[in-house]
C-alpha cells in the first residue's frame, strides 16, 4: 500500500514534469526558432551592430583614431558598400567600365565611411531606441530607429537592408526621411549628365581627400 | 463725426471687397494658367517612370533595390535654378552669412532661439488655416490653444504650450495642402532669397503671405502702401538672420559631404516635402 502510494505519487510527478516539459518547450519553441537563424533577421543585424557601436561611441577617454577603427570594423561587418556604390549611381553603372566600377566602389566606401567616422564626435550621449521592422519586397527590409539626444529633438533613422545569400546586410540609410543614397544619386546623376565620369571620380576623390585630412588619418 | 466715421469704415470695407474679389479673380487666372502650363504637367517623376522625356532607355536590372529610382528627378527649369542657387549662395556668403555671425557674436544663442520662437509664433494664421483646410480639426485647434498660451504665458519668446501643456506644434502651409489634395508639386523652382521650393509649393507661399493680415492694412486704414511691404521684408530679414545665426555652418557642413551641391539641397528638400506629404496623406 505504502509502495504503491510511492509509485503512484512518483508517477504522478513524473507526468506532471513531462507537461510542464511540454508547456515550456511549447512557449519557448518560437525563440529557440529565431535563436536557430539570427542571420536571417535584419533587426538581429542592425541591433547588434548599433549595440556594439554605442559603447565606442560614448567612450571619450580613448583616442578618436582607435574608436573609428573599431567602428570601421563594425561597419564593414555590417554593410554592404559595394551595393551602395551600385545603387548611387543608378543605372549610370551600366554605362561604365567594370575597372570603373571597382574604382568607384573604392572611392565611394570610403567617402562614406569617412563622412560618418568624421562626426563621431558629435554624439555626446544618448541612445537608440528600435522601433520597427518590415518587409519591403521579397529580400529587403527597413529597420526603423530613433536616436536621443539630450537637448534635441530626436532624429529618425532608418536602414534598409538587403538579402544576400541569406546575409542581412545594410545598403541605405535614412536620417530624417532623407536617404543618403537617394542625394547621392541625384548628385552622381547631375555630374553624370553634365561633366562625364572623369569629373565625377576626381571630385569624389578631392572631397574625399579633404575629409580624410581634416580627420587626420 | 460718427456719420464720417462710419462712411469711412464702409467705405474701407467696400475697397476691402473690391480687392479680395479683384485678387481671387487674379488668382484664378494665374491657377488656370499655371495649370495648363506643359511643364506643370511634367511631375517630379523618377527617371525611370518617364524614360522617353529622358531621352535616356533606363532599362532597370532585376533585383533592384525598392527606392532606387527615387532620388533623380527632371529639372525642366535647371538654367534658371542654377544660376539662382550660385545668387543664393552669393547672398549668403556676401552678407546674411556675415551680419549673422555678427549677431551671434552680440546675442547669446538662448536669446536667438527666443527670437526664432517669437518668430514661429506669429506665423500661427497659416498653421491654423492649413490644418482646418485638410480637415484636422484637433490639429488647427492645438494650434490656437498654442498661440493664445504661448502669446499669454510665454510672451511669444518662450513655449509653455509644449514644456508645460504638451501641445506639439503642427507646421502646415497651403503647398502641402494643394499636395494634399492631390495637385502635383511640378518642376523643381530656386527662388532668389526664398531658397529651394517647386512651382506648387511657390503658390502656396503666396497663398499664406496673402493670409497676413498685415498685408490689408493699407485698405482698411490709411497707412501708405510701402508701410506694410517694408515691415513685411524686414520681418522676413529678420526671421532670416536669426535662423541662420542659429545654423552658422549649415552650407559648410552641407558642402563637405556633397560633390554637387545643387544636386544635395534639390534632392533634400524634395526628399523632406515628399515625406510630409506622404506622412499627411497616412494620418487621415
Amino acid at each position: 500500500m505504502l509502495h504503491t502510494t510511492t509509485t503512484n505519487s512518483v508517477n504522478r510527478g513524473h507526468a506532471l514534469a513531462i507537461v510542464l516539459f511540454l508547456i515550456g518547450a511549447l512557449l519557448a519553441a518560437p525563440s529557440i526558432a529565431r535563436a536557430d537563424a539570427p542571420a536571417n533577421d535584419p533587426m538581429a543585424v542592425v541591433k547588434d551592430g548599433v549595440n556594439e557601436a554605442l559603447p565606442i561611441l560614448r567612450d571619450k577617454q580613448t583616442p578618436t583614431p582607435v574608436r573609428q577603427q573599431k567602428l570601421r570594423e563594425i561597419v564593414a561587418r555590417s554593410f554592404d558598400f559595394s551595393e551602395m556604390a551600385r545603387s548611387a549611381l543608378g543605372y549610370h553603372w551600366r554605362q561604365i567600365s567594370p575597372d570603373q566600377q571597382q574604382e568607384f566602389t573604392k572611392v565611394f566606401s570610403t567617402f562614406i565611411e569617412n563622412s560618418y567616422l568624421a562626426k563621431i564626435n558629435e554624439f555626446t550621449s544618448g541612445e537608440v531606441r528600435f522601433l520597427s521592422v518590415r518587409n519591403d519586397g521579397p529580400q529587403y527590409a527597413i529597420v526603423k530607429t530613433s536616436v536621443l539626444m539630450a537637448g534635441k529633438d530626436p532624429i529618425d533613422l532608418d536602414f534598409r537592408l538587403l538579402d544576400k545569400n541569406g546575409q542581412w546586410k545594410v545598403y541605405d540609410v535614412t536620417v530624417d526621411a532623407i536617404s543618403i543614397i537617394a542625394n547621392y544619386r541625384n548628385q552622381f546623376n547631375r555630374v553624370m549628365n553634365n561633366k562625364g565620369y572623369a569629373t565625377l571620380i576626381a571630385d569624389l576623390k578631392s572631397k574625399e581627400a579633404a575629409l580624410a585630412a581634416s580627420m587626420g588619418t | 463725426m460718427s456719420t464720417r466715421r462710419l462712411k469711412r469704415v464702409e467705405k474701407a470695407s467696400t475697397t476691402l471687397s473690391r480687392f479680395v474679389s479683384r485678387a481671387m479673380l487674379a488668382a484664378s487666372v494665374i491657377a488656370v494658367a499655371a495649370f495648363a502650363h506643359p511643364a506643370f504637367a511634367q511631375d517630379l517623376a523618377p527617371l525611370s517612370a518617364n524614360p522617353s522625356k529622358q531621352g535616356a532607355v533606363v532599362k532597370q536590372a532585376e533585383q533592384t533595390p525598392p527606392g532606387e529610382d527615387q532620388g533623380v528627378y527632371s529639372d525642366p527649369l535647371a538654367p534658371f535654378n542654377e544660376s539662382m542657387f550660385t545668387f543664393n549662395l552669393k547672398l549668403d556668403d556676401w552678407v546674411l552669412r556675415p551680419v549673422a555671425t555678427g549677431y551671434a557674436a552680440i546675442a547669446p544663442l538662448p536669446v536667438r532661439q527666443s527670437v526664432g520662437r517669437f518668430f514661429d509664433n506669429v506665423n500661427v494664421i497659416p498653421r491654423f488655416a492649413n490644418n482646418l483646410f485638410q480637415l484636422r480639426m484637433p490639429e488647427a485647434g492645438t494650434e490656437v490653444a498654442r498661440f493664445g498660451i504661448n502669446t499669454v504665458l510665454g510672451l511669444g519668446f518662450f513655449d509653455p504650450a509644449e514644456t508645460w501643456f504638451g501641445l506639439k506644434e503642427h507646421p502646415d502651409d497651403f503647398g502641402l495642402t494643394l499636395r494634399y489634395y492631390g495637385v502635383p508639386s511640378g518642376p523643381y523652382l530656386m527662388l532668389p532669397f526664398f531658397g529651394p521650393s517647386t512651382v506648387t509649393d511657390t503658390v502656396g507661399m503666396v497663398v499664406d503671405a496673402a493670409m497676413n493680415p498685415m498685408t490689408y492694412l493699407t485698405y482698411i486704414a490709411d497707412v501708405p502702401w510701402y508701410v506694410p511691404t517694408a515691415v513685411g521684408a524686414g520681418t522676413r530679414i529678420a526671421d532670416a538672420v536669426n535662423y541662420r545665426s542659429e545654423h552658422l555652418d549649415m552650407f559648410e557642413e552641407a558642402d563637405r559631404y556633397a560633390v554637387d551641391l545643387y544636386g544635395a539641397v534639390q534632392d533634400a528638400y524634395l526628399q523632406t516635402r515628399d515625406h510630409k506629404v506622404k506622412e499627411l496623406k497616412e494620418s487621415d
